[in-house]
Formats: structure tokens, C-alpha cells, sequence
């Protein structure tokens, strides 16, 4: 057979009349009566997304604030405009993900595995580019260190992310979890960046770099959770 | 579908607490999401519920609707969504976790009972789920390519992917059971 054929039988059983009992259609109405107040929609994508770039940056700007700006007075100009610039513009693709993730009926442009993938890689090749220290002094004990910061940062600028769409509506939330994680490790990033002063290429490398995969896998895994705490609730919903 | 209007609009209506527009809704998308649901179901009392929770669902988080965005996605990922939390709740409630692979591979590959009114459920049932819900939203919602993108999720390609390969697959199966053109009665 062809395709036009079985588009043709497809097409065919698609349109075999099809009702529902008016009392159901009517039990639905019923059921929506009550509660059917005028809403206002959500903003504009690039509004929450802007609105979830500008909560990392408070909050790797705050982070640094607090622990000092170090990295940052270490770097030299190609640096400085080759590291943020990039943090921005992933943290700005995360963001606009997070939000479509929010958005029941989104086109998604990237699945959260690839911003994974890409983030991640594109960090690598930043700092592989730029950091040319190829000791590796007390690598385990600072990195840890330097892993556990990002990580909290991270756990902050998720939850306020969260907060900011909260009003949104995952209906995967291990997908948006992944993705608010990665949003989150870009932030952690972030701290790192303005405030580690240790530019060794294997410290920035693997544990600067690692915060982002590691938040990304907490998210997905507190998606998880929500997504099997709303299977056991599912149908107790009422109004 | 409904006279006069369109999706979008009666969306719009329906966030302004027009209990009208919400009615003529429910009139016009309910049977494409309760076929949508009985592709699935047991029975017909398992997606009267499953449309039941749907609405509550689509009403609680209305808001996120956009104005000037295609409403049908919205609504099949609403829809695709109770769907499977249903789907996961009553295969745990049922036999338990070790259990969820063996009976999706049996909704996958057993020709179920269907409706006798409904002739695609029964073309459809050597598909996969995740190809027969893009068929089903494709041929019974007439949602384009990037519509049912967005409804499941996943890219263009992705959905063109499973289209390609659910084609292949009733390719196989009608040729086997020797379908003829014009024919668009069930397989067994």
C-alpha cells in the first residue's frame, strides 16, 4: 500500500461520527460553574524569561557579594567577555525552556537532554579556551568546595526561578525539573566564576563545569518526585 | 466544530469568565479528547472520567492558556497529561510497578476491543502508544505537524519520526491482512 492510501483509510475511520451523552457534556459544565472567574493569562515568554535571567544574576551577584569578588578581579578583559557573556546567553536559552516548560502546548526548540549537553559543553570550551594552568593543587579537597557552593547557589536560583512562574503549569515535570536545574547551575556558575580565584584548567573544567549536570539531576529528580506524588493524587482533584 | 467561532477565541471568552464560551468549549472539544482517552481506556466510564478530570484540570490552570496561541495543543497536553498520571495510577494501584512494562507491551501489540463506531482504534492498535497518539491527534483532532509538536512536547522531526514509522508499521499490518483501498473497517 501507499501512503496516500493509508492516509485515505486513516482519514476515513477518523471521521465515523462520534457523540457524547449530553449529560456528560453537561456534567462537565456543572462542574466548572462555580468556580469560573475571569483570569489574566500569563506575560510573554521573553517577559518571565528576562524575569528568570535577572533572578541568577541577583543570585550569583549576591552569592559573590557575600564570599568576595576574587575571581573576578583575577580575570583580564578577554575573560571577563568571554565567560559572562556566555553565562548570559545560556542562562537566557535555559530560561526561555523553563518557561515553554511551564506552558502546557509550548513548542519546545531543544529538549532539556541537549541544553544539557550543549550547556555543558559550550562551558567546557569556554574555559578550555581560556585557562591554560595545567597544575592541579589540592584538586579533590578545593573542588568539592568550590562543587558544594555552585550546588547551593543553584538550589537558591531554582527555587526563586520556581517561585517567579509558579503560576505556570508542567505537564512534565521532570522535563521542567531538569531544566529549572540547569537554569539553576548557570547561576552557580556564576557565583563561581566571580568569585573562585583558582584558574587551574582541570579545577575549572571539572568541578566549576560539574554544578551544572548536578543541579540538572536534582531538578529532574524533584520532577520526578512531584510527577510521582501527582500520579497517587490523581482524579482526588475537586474545586 | 463549532459555528461561528474558533478555539482561540472562545479561550479568550472563557479567561474572561464567560460561562457561554466555557459551554460551547466543552461542546466542541469534548468527544475529540474523550475518543482521544477511550483509545485507551477499558471503557467508556474510564474516559467519561478521564474527560471529568480533564476539565478541572483545563479550568484550574486556564490562565496559562496564551491569547494568539493554537488552543487544540493546549488542550491535548492537558489532556495527554491526565492521561498518563491516570494510566501510571491504576497500572500501580493495580499489579504494581514490575507490572507497567508488560501491559504497555500488551496495549502496544494486542488488538483491544474498541467501540464499534470507532474503526481507527482498531487500525491503530499495532502502533505503539506513543505513534498512535500521533495519529490519533493528527487524523481525529486534524492538528498539523507542529501542533502536535507542541502538544506531546518534542520537535517537528520527532513527530514526523513517528508518523514515518507508525506508516511503516499499518503498511506491514494492512498488506498482511490484505486491506484494500476504501476500506477503513478494523484489522481483526
Amino acid at each position: 500500500m501507499k501512503d496516500e492510501e493509508i492516509d485515505d483509510v486513516l482519514t476515513k475511520a477518523a471521521q465515523a461520527q462520534y457523540d457524547l451523552k449530553p449529560e456528560t457534556l453537561q456534567r462537565v459544565a456543572d462542574s466548572i460553574k462555580p468556580s469560573l472567574s475571569p483570569v489574566s493569562p500569563l506575560p510573554p515568554t521573553w517577559v518571565m524569561a528576562c524575569g528568570l535571567v535577572l533572578v541568577c544574576a541577583a543570585v550569583s551577584l549576591a552569592g559573590a557579594a557575600r564570599a568576595g569578588f576574587f575571581g573576578f578581579a583575577k580575570m583580564d578583559l578577554l575573560e571577563r567577555l568571554l565567560v559572562f557573556p556566555a553565562l548570559v546567553l545560556l542562562a537566557w536559552a535555559a530560561a526561555s525552556e523553563f518557561v515553554h516548560a511551564m506552558i502546557p502546548g509550548s513548542l519546545r526548540r531543544i529538549s532539556p537532554g541537549t541544553l544539557l549537553g550543549l550547556g555543558s559543553a559550550a562551558l567546557l570550551a569556554v574555559f578550555a579556551l581560556l585557562f591554560r594552568d595545567h597544575q592541579t593543587d589540592h584538586f579533590f579537597s578545593i573542588g568539592i568546595v568550590c562543587l558544594l557552593t555552585g550546588f547551593l547557589h543553584a538550589i537558591a536560583a531554582a527555587l526563586l526561578g520556581w517561585l517567579l512562574i509558579r503560576r505556570g503549569f508542567a505537564v512534565n515535570p521532570v522535563s521542567a525539573g531538569l531544566v529549572a536545574g540547569v537554569l539553576g547551575g548557570l547561576a552557580g556558575v556564576g557565583v563561581l566564576e566571580l568569585h573562585c580565584p583558582n584558574f587551574q584548567a582541570a579545577h575549572v573544567l571539572v568541578w566549576h563545569t560539574a554544578v551544572v549536570p548536578l543541579s540538572a539531576a536534582a531538578g529532574g529528580l524533584v520532577g520526578w518526585t512531584l510527577k510521582f506524588r501527582a500520579g497517587s493524587s490523581a482524579g482526588e482533584n475537586t474545586f | 466544530m463549532h459555528p461561528d467561532s474558533n478555539l482561540e477565541i472562545l479561550m479568550a471568552r472563557y479567561q474572561r469568565g464567560d460561562f457561554g464560551a466555557a459551554t460551547d468549549l466543552i461542546e466542541c472539544i469534548s468527544p475529540q479528547l474523550h475518543r482521544f482517552f477511550l483509545a485507551q481506556s477499558q471503557s467508556r466510564t474510564d474516559a467519561d472520567d478521564l474527560l471529568q478530570e480533564t476539565w478541572l484540570r483545563i479550568h484550574k490552570v486556564r490562565h496559562t492558556y496564551r491569547p494568539g496561541e493554537p488552543a487544540l495543543p493546549w488542550f491535548y497536553a492537558i489532556a495527554r497529561h491526565i492521561r498518563v498520571d491516570h494510566y501510571r495510577k491504576s497500572v500501580r494501584t493495580a499489579a504494581g510497578e514490575r507490572q507497567l512494562e508488560e501491559l504497555s507491551r500488551e496495549v502496544a501489540t494486542v488488538p483491544r476491543e474498541t467501540d464499534p463506531v470507532d474503526g481507527l482504534n482498531a487500525l491503530l492498535a499495532p502502533l505503539p502508544e506513543s505513534q498512535r497518539e500521533v495519529i490519533e491527534m493528527l487524523k481525529v483532532a486534524g492538528m498539523s505537524l507542529e501542533e502536535v509538536a507542541r502538544a506531546t512536547s518534542s520537535s517537528v522531526g520527532s513527530v514526523k519520526q513517528k508518523v514515518h514509522r507508525a506508516y511503516k508499521k499499518l503498511r506491514e499490518t494492512m498488506s498482511a491482512a490484505g486491506f484494500r483501498k476504501g476500506q477503513s473497517g478494523g484489522l481483526s
